[in-house]
């Protein structure tokens, strides 16, 4: 009768193990770092990327961006001869409304999912950005048309369409906790982990694969290419910390979520920033993000500068103890 | 840094306490001066008394004086009238109060009404406080009746009670003690009694008066006065049954009178009769608040308060003070039970439409437009319309689906359907428009789950405030509201762990 209780913790469970949560990141955590006006830096995706440029963080290259009604019909102007790219809306949030093209056949487009899309779609697409469909508030937003990124092939065995990628939280200016999240025919492409994506949580020092999550359940191989998760190795892992720690001292918000992807050729790219990064990261990490956060707080200094801040992260000083 | 949030949510706790304290005392006074009650749809009695009088003009000037009753602890007044054509009335507040009427001779035999409306003020019965009376006059009796009446009360002293109680049993006792006997007479009326037991006190030296009034019983008409006993023991005015020596003002005993003065006094009369009946009615207790506010001497605060408003205003003040609590619930289910839901308040506004329409009838209705909303909603989407444009057409569908959902329910004699007008409409196409496209991109389970947990919330708060008794006691002592505030901010620096966290997080758990 009672064995349904097995499925719950008991507060001083969690406690114990430091998990963080919604409540007291909100409270203690993101009212406390994150002033409001740091926010539009992070929302709207055109202003992170101009940022980005003079902080000298890679980011997938701007085709172009869509403000306007009337310029709805000039997309295939913008995007001229590309057979590849990626539609997003500047203010969303979760990988909302976010449509990737990977090629076209004859007069159709291909999505990642391998969906056939004609260009009313397109137009459609984009002025239900415009429109505000997927901004945070329902308010107007533009359209940014990105080139797709092509992830590198360390990645190919670990995901089902779409694209992984890395994210970061960064606390203080230092990455604290790390995991990839690799899309699977249930999230159907997309690296939501809501969605169905499969989290992997990374050991902050090496990039190493620690732990593996789907849908809250521990999880050892990929479910569609069945390839051992554990032995995943994020390479160029000091650059993707880099980025992280970057995005701090480009925003200025002490705590935030940066989400990284790893081009073929370009190396490490910020994808977006996120103010408000969810915490189920603590479960691909099978780890509680309190305590960390607490040890930052406490021990880590505070005058470095970003590659002096991956340097300590890196050195793996462990204050635990 | 730290400190600055333990200091909101220590500020925050103070004012939480303080509300309470406030709320505790304004429920007191609440109760006390305008006599709220907790449960809803509570009556008071309220009774009637008419006392008929009847007599015969001599020709004389005519002047009658009607003693009547005064606000005791037990009743107050609500009202009182008189039908007296072309008397001269005046109303006299002393030790007692009297009704004068006065009026040139007259002919034909006169007929004078008073009516007076009593109603229960639920206070200490049976102990009136008054001042100390002088010592009473010791009667004048003859040297055999002295001698008797001494005897009766070394006699007494046998029988229970103090000596008020003492003397009334004996004097009743059954069968009659001889020396008791001898000193009655034969036929004795309840006034009798009361004149010998006066006298004996009096020889005692304990003052005592006689006190008229009735017991308040449903429909008695052509009613006598019940005459009782008060004698002063212990600085305290304590009143006896003539016959059972019962100590205490009886239950539902309405005084009319008190002391020595006639009940009525005709000049210019004679053959005068008074006759007495008696009726109940009920009125609500939130109907008498202004009455009883008034005679506590509490107007003016009364006036300020929203029970003073016309009925209307307070309907609606009714409907919005339970808004608070609903709001409540939407709090905690969000920040400590951890459900997650289409747009904050929406599940609050649809328990709210769930109290207009019934329950099951609301749901089956709610569960139609919905459904024939997305429907729509599909068709929709296949015209690749702009955002607003697409919203706006949601809703002129919703306001359709109604307006069928009236017709086809009016025809058909289904109150289900008819229920269909009372749900908030820009709520319900957004409930569409936002399900459609979680729809679209989440799949219909999520879609489903997200209408599914706005409906749980909206029936948890519907329970919570569709009680008849919360209903009323957050309208009758708004005050609770402030209470809500303060909780609801308070709540706003919880930082402990959802419920549904503790499932989500389990596999992290350790110790």
């Amino acid at each position: 009768m009672w064995n349904w209780l097995k499925h719950f913790a008991k507060p001083s469970e969690l406690r114990a193990a430091g998990v963080l949560g919604m409540n007291r990141r909100n409270y203690n955590i993101i009212a406390k770092h994150n002033s409001r006006r740091l926010f539009p830096l992070v929302d709207d995706k055109v202003k992170t990327k101009e940022l980005a440029k003079q902080y000298g963080i890679n980011t997938p290259g701007l085709i172009g961006v869509i403000a306007h009604q009337y310029e709805v019909k000039d997309i295939f102007k913008i995007i001229g001869r590309r057979k590849e790219f990626v539609i997003k809306p500047a203010q969303g949030s979760g990988g909302k409304g976010v449509m990737v093209i990977v090629g076209s056949e004859s007069g159709w487009f291909v999505t990642a999912s391998r969906k056939k899309v004609g260009y009313k779609h397109i137009y459609q697409h984009i002025s239900n950005i415009l429109s505000g469909l997927y901004s945070l508030g329902g308010r107007y937003d533009s359209a940014v048309i990105e080139e797709l990124v092509h992830f590198s092939d360390i990645f190919k065995d670990y995901s089902y369409q779409g694209v992984p990628d890395v994210r970061l939280i960064v606390y203080n200016g230092y990455p604290v906790m790390a995991m990839t999240r690799l899309p699977t025919a249930e999230s159907e492409g997309r690296a939501n982990l809501h969605q169905g994506a499969v989290g992997v949580g990374l050991d902050i020092r090496t990039g190493h694969a620690l732990h593996g999550v789907q849908r809250n359940r521990p999880i050892e191989k990929h479910p569609d290419t069945g390839a051992n998760l554990m032995n995943i190795q994020v390479p160029y892992w000091k650059d993707h910390l880099l980025i992280g720690a970057k995005a701090f001292d480009m925003t200025g918000l002490g705590y935030l979520g940066a989400d990284i992807v790893l081009d073929a050729k370009r190396g490490p790219m910020m994808l977006e920033l996120n103010a408000r990064p969810g915490l189920a990261i603590q479960i691909a990490n099978g780890c509680g993000l309190a305590r960390k956060l607490k040890l930052v707080e406490k021990y880590y200094p505070t005058n470095l500068t970003a590659e002096e801040r991956v340097e300590f992260v890196l050195s793996g000083v462990d204050f635990e103890k | 840094m730290l400190k600055k949030f333990a200091s909101v949510r220590f500020s925050l706790s103070v004012l939480l306490v303080m509300s309470i304290i406030f709320a505790a005392y304004s429920i007191y006074y609440k109760t006390t001066y305008w006599g709220f009650n907790f449960a809803p749809g509570q009556n008071s009695d309220v009774w009637t008394i008419e006392a008929h009088i009847a007599f015969e003009p001599t020709g004389e000037p005519i002047k009658v004086t009607l003693t009547t009753p005064q606000d005791s602890n037990a009743f107050k007044i609500l009202e009182e009238n008189v039908i007296a054509d072309g008397y001269k009335s005046k109303k006299i507040n002393g030790e007692v109060s009297q009704l004068v009427l006065q009026s040139p001779a007259r002919e034909k035999s006169q007929d004078i009404y008073y009516r007076v409306m009593l109603f229960d003020n639920i206070d200490t019965r049976g102990k009136t406080k008054a001042p100390s009376p002088e010592k009473p006059q010791k009667p004048i009796f003859d040297e055999q009746r002295l001698a008797a009446a001494n005897q009766i009360l070394e006699i007494a002293q046998k029988q229970e009670g103090d000596a008020v109680a003492q003397i009334i049993r004996l004097l009743n006792l059954v069968p009659a003690d001889p020396t008791v006997q001898s000193y009655l007479p034969l036929k004795k009326t309840q006034s009798d009694m009361f004149e010998m037991t006066k006298d004996l006190l009096a020889l005692k030296g304990i003052p005592a008066r006689a006190v008229r009034g009735f017991r308040l019983e449903e429909n008695r008409k052509s009613v006598a006065p019940d005459l009782m006993l008060e004698a002063y023991i212990d600085n305290q005015w304590k009143m006896y049954n003539l016959t059972t020596a019962d100590k205490g003002l009886p239950e539902n005993f309405a005084v009319f009178q008190r002391g020595g003065k006639s009940l009525i006094d005709v000049e210019g009369g004679e053959n005068s009769s008074i006759k007495f009946s008696v009726l109940k009615s009920v009125t609500s207790s939130m109907g008498l608040a202004g009455k009883r506010a008034q005679l506590a001497g509490q107007k003016s605060l009364f006036d300020y308060s929203i029970y003073n408003l016309p009925l209307a205003a307070q309907n609606t003040l009714k409907w919005l003070s339970i808004f608070p609590l609903g709001i409540l619930v939407t709090v905690l289910m969000r920040n400590v039970v951890g459900v997650q839901t289409m747009g904050t308040f929406t599940p609050m506004l649809l328990a709210m439409a769930l109290i207009k329409t019934g329950f099951w009838a609301g749901l089956i209705c709610f569960s139609l437009i919905v459904g024939v909303g997305l429907l729509l909603r599909f068709v929709l989407s296949k015209l690749n319309l702009l955002l607003v444009p697409r919203i706006a057409a949601v809703v002129i569908f919703v306001i359709l689906i109604m307006q069928m959902f009236t017709v086809f329910g009016f025809q058909f004699k289904l109150n289900i359907a008819q229920s269909a007008v009372f749900f908030p409409i820009i709520i319900m196409a957004w409930i569409i428009e936002r399900a459609s496209i979680t729809w679209e991109e989440d799949g219909p389970l999520n879609a489903g789950k997200e209408i599914f947990f706005s409906v749980l919330v909206a029936i948890v708060t519907y329970f919570v405030i569709n009680d008849e008794y919360i209903r009323h006691v957050m309208f009758a002592f708004n005050e609770l509201n402030l209470v809500i505030l303060f909780a609801v901010m308070l709540l706003g620096t919880y930082t402990g762990y959802r419920l549904t966290e503790l499932k989500r997080f389990q596999p992290l758990k350790k110790g």
